[in-house]
């Protein structure tokens, strides 16, 4: 990690920290201001990434998809869903730069879910994030890429929410 | 109410061809009676197709009713579906959900079973009992039929041959969902556990679709003709024009709700055949739902997505952004479908019957002629489950 500096690894974390909280308060314009205008957000399961296969569970692959993710959550199924509030944790494992300001992270995140109805918890899933950041001027970060790869093939229950 | 007889558990079933005792998503005793009449029974069960494991080698774990199973692409091109046991003493042999293998061993005495399922060695076995043949432990092997590449598995010696079994209404649309010729490519799964009763996974109808689903007035979709077609033994199919219009406001992507292989007369394609699995063609999007009960709450669902090997490399992108988005347990018009197999199980605690409505025009007579958004379609298959677990239906 030569090339990277305290101020990277603040800024880093920093945009982690803004997109765990934004999900944990489902401010969903929140987590959409993490990522650049190439942003895109990828859920997948690990089985899918490990055989090649390219099917998501939720695949936003450009700018107007995360737009329309946002939608969906607040809009589209606002009132069929069994909502559950969720805790993420997060855990940074490494930082590459691999361009001017431009750096690949790989967090490992656990996701607690407490469903509304039943107010109990348990894990909704856990896997690692793989990033790319974009850090501005101002030391700012941005996702251009977050890709959730998750260990738990098998999903608990249906996910309404980006994780 | 529910009361234990000589022969398992029994319910009252009501008179009313369109009332359904809640108690039968909630009574754990019917269990081991569904997995003997019906997962065990006289039905054909799909558990994998070619796509899925493509080459020599190549093997799917799966479970009929509680049995585990496996198919495996054999070296000879057939595909086998085997009980995952040894035949010594038990012991599982596959413990991934797919993989390759050059043959099958089993980890605890070393008993080595080639792709067909023979015994190919088996150490010190001049010890074994005087009578000892490796021809008498091959790998138990179901009865296997193959459909425009999908395969199929009973236990039963006397049901139906495939295609007679689910019948032309179910079978000609199905060879559609499965890309006309069965020449698919597997582009990948999406897994997830429902918490409900199996039997309240399989009890959507047509009646909710454009009550339910808010995305469908979101993005004004208009339903067109369709048809919804049973068989008296339970087997469901729907066909539905869907109509997009060419601007959607709500989405700023409108893309992913292209068509670009599919003619919109023809949008919607959803076939479910008895007991549990489900078969559709939203748009572009290829689909079969492997559904696995985990006992008498809870099950699994394995949504497989394909392509066809003749999509160009756009189509194959286009399919893949839309069975990402729309379907599946985190899909747009799609999830709000989970959350009801939930709500529809918390709900049936309570003492009662469900009662069925839309499209009941005499309550009792099963009804075979259902209109597009009828919710009696359902029906067929209630009575085919009544009869099969042998439920005495109360005198009018």
């Amino acid at each position: 990690m030569s090339d990277i500096t305290a101020s990277i690894i603040h800024s880093v974390e920093a945009i982690n920290r803004d997109y765990i909280c934004a999900l944990d308060k489902l401010d969903m314009s929140a987590w959409l201001a993490c990522f650049s205008k190439q942003g895109t957000y990828t859920f997948i399961s690990e089985e899918n990434e490990r055989r090649g296969f390219p099917i998501a569970f939720m695949l936003d692959d450009c700018y107007e998809r995360l737009q329309d993710r946002v939608v969906q959550v607040d809009e589209i199924q606002a009132d069929s869903t069994e909502h559950y509030n969720m805790r993420h944790f997060t855990q940074l494992t490494s930082i590459e730069k691999v361009g001017t300001n431009r750096y690949q992270t790989n967090f490992n995140y656990s996701v607690y879910y407490t469903q509304k109805d039943t107010n109990t918890s348990k894990i909704l899933c856990v896997g690692r994030y793989e990033d790319i950041i974009v850090i501005d001027e101002q030391g700012k970060g941005y996702f251009e890429q977050r890709k959730a790869v998750t260990d738990t093939n098998v999903l608990p229950r249906y996910i309404a929410y980006p994780v | 109410m529910p009361s234990k007889g000589n022969k398992g558990p029994a319910l009252d079933w009501p008179a009313k061809y369109n009332e359904i005792p809640k108690a039968v998503f909630e009574m754990e005793e019917l269990w081991p009676e569904e997995l003997e009449k019906i997962f065990y029974g006289d039905e054909w069960h799909p558990i994998v197709h070619r796509a899925e494991i493509p080459n020599p080698g190549d093997y799917k774990a799966a479970e009929l009713g509680e049995m585990p199973i496996f198919a495996v692409h054999g070296e000879d091109g057939q595909i086998r579906v085997f009980q995952n046991t040894c035949t010594h003493r038990g012991t599982s042999l596959i413990t991934e959900s797919s993989g390759n293998k050059k043959e099958i061993e089993c980890p605890y005495h070393r008993w080595l079973f080639n792709l067909e399922g023979d015994l190919v060695g088996c150490p010190n076995s001049r010890e074994f009992t005087p009578g000892f043949d490796a021809k008498d432990f091959s790998l138990p092997a179901l009865r296997v039929e193959e459909f425009c590449g999908l395969y199929w598995v009973t236990m039963s010696d006397t049901v139906a041959p495939l295609k007679e079994y689910l019948g032309e209404s179910f079978y000609e649309p199905l060879s559609r969902i499965l890309g006309g010729d069965g020449r698919l490519k597997l582009i990948g799964y999406q897994k997830v556990t429902y918490d409900c009763n199996w039997k309240a996974y399989c009890d959507n109808d047509g009646y909710h679709a454009p009550l339910l689903h808010k995305a469908f007035a979101l993005l004004n979709w208009q339903g067109g003709k369709g048809t919804q077609v049973v068989t008296p033994n339970g087997h469901l199919s729907f066909e539905s024009e869907l109509k997009i219009p060419t601007d959607i406001d709500a989405l700023k992507d409108g893309s992913i709700l292209d068509f670009k292989g599919t003619s919109t007369s023809t949008g919607s394609l959803v076939l479910m055949s008895f007991p549990l699995t489900v078969f559709s063609k939203h748009m572009d999007m290829l689909n079969v739902r492997y559904a696995f009960p985990k006992g008498p709450k809870g099950l699994e669902v394995h949504y497989a997505y394909f392509a066809h090997e003749d999509d160009d490399d756009e189509m194959v992108k286009h399919r893949i952004r839309q069975s990402s988005n729309l379907l599946g347990p985190c899909g747009l018009i799609s999830m709000e479908d989970a959350s009801i197999f939930s709500r529809i199980d918390k709900g049936n605690k309570t003492p009662g019957n469900a009662i069925f409505q839309k499209g009941v025009k005499d309550e009792f007579a099963l009804p075979l002629t259902v209109g597009q958004n009828d919710e009696s379609g359902n029906l067929p298959r209630w009575e085919h489950y009544r009869k099969l677990m042998g439920f005495e239906r109360t005198k009018s």
